[in-house]
């Protein structure tokens, strides 16, 4: 029942306020009436959000949308397959650290082609409405626009309200120092298995980006310097590594086992006070089946350190399948455009989504439905778009980084050994992709 | 402890041994069963009950975990994909496998022995190895998101299980039987059909049973050369690994869902698991 | 035996099938990664071309401590689980085969499909569930003896350990099956005769069973070395091969290579390497241990 109220809503957004004549979705795709296109997604809120506003798309347009969910940890691969055999795949899952990746093999058209055709290009798309870091670290890759915002992150500090005013604190930590003199000690009691924080450092993706590079730039630290030789001996890298160590006192032990759910659950079951996740977790936190802390969650913008606030950024854009027929790239394009417009951002929003677009966080209703919302837009406001390098060498350097990351956290190398063995294998790889031998930009 | 428990095989074991026999059995038992119940009494927790600390032992159950496994997630599908790759995987194997089997039981030729461990040589490769090279060929000729292409892949493994199974049951079967009718002058391959065949049914029995499992259970391939439309039921329950959440109950009712069936099959069948592992080599 | 050397002609009919199907589907891809292990090829750099090596990758891994390390760590798992299986198998073979409690042994040798059937993914999801440090099973039984929770799947060691436990678990039966087929094939009247000569069962195990157990055991060995140097779904569902580098058995280390960073050139040299590695085992197993039942 409320999928249907949701899709007539998203329909008369769709049809409304539009004079005669001029563009409309129904016309744009006539030419493509009938014609399937087959997209990836992933088991999250943004992409159940998507399929719930799904049939009002397939509806006004005729375009058949086949969807295959992949978990996270296998969508590189299979698309890398697609590509390579030349599957059918057409709108292509963009992670932004495989932007570089996809779009120096050629693999996603510029979406340029598109958005200037004008029977194609929706009056109303509004480039400038993203916000400016996502479209540019997200969709962007040397210049040019591959994919729109779709499932969109920004790290953000959840936290358990009852246990920090059980301690005596009426804020949550502003900056990361405090979290470790201040908050660590008061909210840790390991003998009853009660712990101030939790950073998910699972081998992965999820050591790379949530914990390893979390931890470095906020403390001015960095995994490349301007010549792309390893950033990782400067002393503040140096500092924010340590920091992790040491905050480690303060988590669950056994940290390193932590994957999202893992965390989100130690937070949800009111074994930690605090965790960095990502603002789409909010959802589940707030799932009266899963959560045990409703009443206390709350939701902060990630502490600062020495170098300001940093948070760590993430998400994905759709983009264009390079091999597909002209048919399916135009539709392709059409359902990519709908699916990150502002005419839906309010019933993505509220199907669970995290819309890209800023417009509709200024909705105060918004504002006040959704906890997450202003410590994400904030945190959207600045940030470094690189803040994992999204240059096509980044998913083997981040095997490398998972490795010794994982091994520095438990003690099996030491901070300066970890940093320096990462540092030797980077540089390995990148001298063989030709970054130091001064014809190829230093693109990240 | 297990050990302990068998002192005495005997005639005439005494009441204290009989007890340590039971007991013995009794621990397997539990700890074959234990982590299978411990799946299914998840898959009928809500997820509040799955994820409590401690873990609770009496709840409340539900299905809306299967209902979810099998409506939403198309587990479904899947098994009815596992089902079809496995049981053609394994009526292949059986009809390549046995006559070898047969061959290298009964004849004599050089380079038999050379024979036999090329063919399990091939149980070794690990499809690391050749998923990629095989995805390229099949690629090429069209084999993409086809159960054909699963098929041939599984015969790689299968067909050395039931060659090494099948041989050494072949060998138990006593030869003056095939002798007499060949004197009569019956075929060579009629013999092996109707006389060899039926009594190394128990070989043939385990070799088909383990061919099912090992296509069932297969991941490797299966993520590589599979697309949606022939997705099998392993690769579904890696779905849930998206690192993102993990609902426990939705998990534990997909494997339950995927085990089963096999759990069911062997069940019926293992009479016949015993007789036939003996496992022998070619002389 | 009867008949002489040359049945080659007799036996071509019975073989040409299996082997003409098994060079067609298993030789071909394995050449063609054999060429690929001297080649520069990265799925992910389509516009590279596939360059020609020689021996560069090989050479690499000669060097890679990460190779090493995850090759040494696989043998010490197979150390590790081996004894258990082959032990616990031969105790749980001799529990079946000995005499009275018909129903429970029923009972009992059923359970054993249980493990053996189920799909390795699963078990790596059960895994993983029942090891959990906050939730977990396995902490709460050990807590009704009065052991502290343990840190399973957070702790390298216990990781390995916990793992192994799952295998022991899956691949414990499947010995037990094999031992207990060769237990059936000792003729009834010289176990009968034995059991009049002595009392002590390791006396009747070791003069008149173990002949018969050589063969399963030789078997037991190959398929289950073969196995854990091929493991790596129930690792990818339970640990990933951490914490850290904990629990990343060989395979789980090639397939990194070559479906995460899709280096395909480099991971079929390590694969190469390790189905060298693997043959050789078996050729040694059969070897050492195969003796001919008389």
């Amino acid at each position: 029942m409320r999928k249907l109220l949701l899709a007539s809503a998203a329909l008369a957004a769709i049809t409304a306020g539009r004079e005669a004549g001029a563009w409309t979705l129904e016309e744009a795709a006539a030419p493509y009436s009938g014609t399937t296109i087959n997209a990836l997604f992933l088991d999250r809120p943004g992409y159940r959000a998507a399929m719930a506003l799904l049939p009002e798309f397939e509806e006004a347009t005729g375009i058949n949308v086949e969807i295959e969910i992949l978990p996270y940890e296998n969508s590189r691969e299979y698309q890398v397959l697609e590509f390579t055999g030349g599957g059918d795949l057409d709108v292509v899952l963009i992670d932004l650290v495989w932007i570089g990746e996809f779009a120096d093999a050629g693999w996603v058209v510029p979406l340029e082609q598109f958005y200037e055709d004008e029977a194609l290009a929706d009056p109303e798309l509004n480039l400038e409405g993203f916000f400016p870091l996502l479209l540019d670290a997200f969709g962007t890759w040397d210049g040019v626009i591959y994919g729109f915002p779709f499932d969109n992150y920004s790290g953000v500090l959840f936290y358990n309200r009852c246990m920090l005013e059980e301690a005596g604190f009426d804020a949550p930590p502003a900056t990361w120092d405090e979290v470790l003199n201040t908050y660590g000690p008061a909210l840790t009691d390991a003998a009853s298995d009660r712990y101030a924080f939790a950073l998910q450092s699972m081998r992965g993706e999820t050591q790379s980006a949530d914990s390893f590079m979390r931890m470095l730039w906020p403390f001015g630290g960095s995994l490349l310097d301007e010549n792309f030789r390893s950033n990782l001996l400067s002393p503040e890298s140096q500092a924010g590594l340590q920091f992790r160590q040491d905050l480690m006192a303060y988590m669950p032990p056994g940290i390193v086992s932590y994957d999202h759910a893992e965390a989100v659950n130690a937070l949800a079951q009111g074994q930690v006070a605090m965790i960095t996740e990502w603002s789409s977790f909010y959802g589940t936190l707030v799932d009266p089946s899963a959560s045990t802390i409703i009443d206390c969650l709350a939701v902060a913008p990630e502490p600062s350190g020495p170098a300001g606030r940093l948070p760590a950024l993430g998400g994905f854009s759709l983009g264009v399948n390079s091999q597909s027929s002209e048919e399916e790239q135009a539709a392709a394009y059409l359902f990519i455009q709908w699916a990150t417009s502002e005419a839906i951002a309010r019933d993505y929003v509220e199907a669970g989504g995290v819309s890209g677009r800023m417009a509709i966080y200024q909705e105060q209703d918004i504002r006040d439905k959704y906890a997450y919302v202003d410590p994400m837009v904030e945190s959207w406001q600045a940030g470094v778009p690189e803040f994992r390098p999204r240059f096509p060498e980044w998913p083997a350097i981040s095997e490398i980084v998972s490795e010794f990351g994982t091994r520095m956290m438990l003690g099996e190398v030491s901070i300066e050994e970890g940093a320096r063995e990462i540092g030797t294998r980077m540089e390995a790889i990148l001298e063989q992709a030709g970054y130091y031998g001064g014809d190829k930009p230093l693109l990240q | 402890m297990a050990a302990r428990a068998e002192r005495g095989i005997g005639p005439r074991p005494g009441p204290m041994r009989t007890a340590l026999h039971a007991l013995g059995l009794i621990l397997v038992l539990l700890f074959a069963v234990f982590p299978f119940y411990w799946m299914v009494t998840t898959s009928l927790k809500e997820a509040q009950d799955a994820l409590a600390i401690p873990p609770v032992w009496l709840f409340e159950p539900t299905l809306e975990h299967y209902e979810s496994a099998l409506f939403r997630n198309n587990v479904l599908d899947a098994l009815l994909n596992s089902l079809f790759v496995a049981i053609c995987t394994t009526a292949a194997s059986i009809a390549l496998g046995t006559p070898a089997a047969y061959a290298l039981a009964r004849f004599e030729f050089r380079g038999k022995r050379d024979l036999w461990f090329w063919f399990i040589t091939n149980r070794m490769v690990s499809p690391i190895v050749l998923a990629l090279p095989f995805f390229l060929i099949a690629n090429t000729l069209g084999l993409i998101n086809t159960k054909l292409a699963l098929i041939l892949i599984y015969i790689t493994f299968n067909l050395p299980i039931v060659v090494w199974i099948c041989t050494d049951q072949f060998r138990g079967v006593p030869r003056d039987l095939e002798e007499a009718a060949r004197l009569e002058g019956v075929k060579r391959f009629q013999i092996f059909w109707r006389i060899a065949l039926p009594l190394a049914m128990p070989g043939v029995a385990v070799s088909a049973i383990f061919s099912f499992i090992f296509s069932w259970n297969e991941l490797l391939y299966a993520l590589v050369l599979t697309r949606s439309a022939t997705r099998t039921a392993p690769v579904t329950a890696t779905s849930f690994m998206s690192g993102y959440e993990l609902p426990w109950g939705e998990i534990m009712a997909t494997g339950t869902l995927i085990v089963l069936p096999v759990i069911v099959f062997a069940l019926v069948v293992s009479r016949q698991l015993v007789r036939g592992l003996t496992m022998g080599a070619v002389r | 035996m009867s008949a002489g050397r040359g049945q080659g002609r007799l036996a071509l009919p019975f073989l040409a099938p299996a082997v003409v199907v098994l060079l067609a589907i298993g030789i071909v891809p394995l050449g063609y990664a054999f060429y690929n292990s001297f080649t520069r090829f990265n799925l992910a750099r389509p516009n590279d071309p596939q360059l020609f090596i020689w021996f560069d990758n090989y050479l690499t891994l000669l060097g890679d401590s990460s190779f090493h390390d995850a090759l040494l760590r696989t043998l010490l798992f197979l150390v590790m689980v081996l004894p258990f299986q082959l032990a616990l198998g031969l105790g749980i073979a001799l529990m079946l085969h000995r005499p009275g409690l018909r129903l429970l042994r029923t009972l009992t040798r059923l359970s054993l499909v249980i493990p053996m059937a189920t799909t390795y993914v699963v078990v790596g999801l059960i895994g993983r569930l029942m090891f959990n440090t906050e939730f977990g099973v396995v902490n709460d039984l050990i807590g009704a003896l009065g052991i502290r929770p343990v840190e399973w799947l957070g702790d390298p060691v216990f990781a390995f350990i916990a793992l192994g436990v799952m295998d022991v678990w899956q691949w414990t039966p499947f010995c037990a099956l094999v031992f207990v087929a060769g237990l059936t094939m000792v003729p009834y009247e010289i176990e009968e005769a034995a059991r009049l000569e002595t009392k002590r069962w390791w006396r009747i195990l070791a003069h008149v069973q173990l002949p018969y157990l050589l063969p399963g055991l030789t078997a037991l060995l190959i398929l289950r070395t073969a196995d854990v140097l091929k493991m790596f779904d129930a690792i990818q569902t339970m640990t990933r091969g951490g914490p850290g580098t904990a629990t990343e058995l060989i395979s789980v280390y090639i397939q990194r290579h070559g479906f995460k960073i899709l280096d395909q050139g480099m991971a079929s040299a390590q694969a190469i390497v390790l189905l060298i590695l693997t043959i050789v085992l078996a050729r040694l197993y059969i070897r050492l241990v195969y003796r001919e039942v008389a």
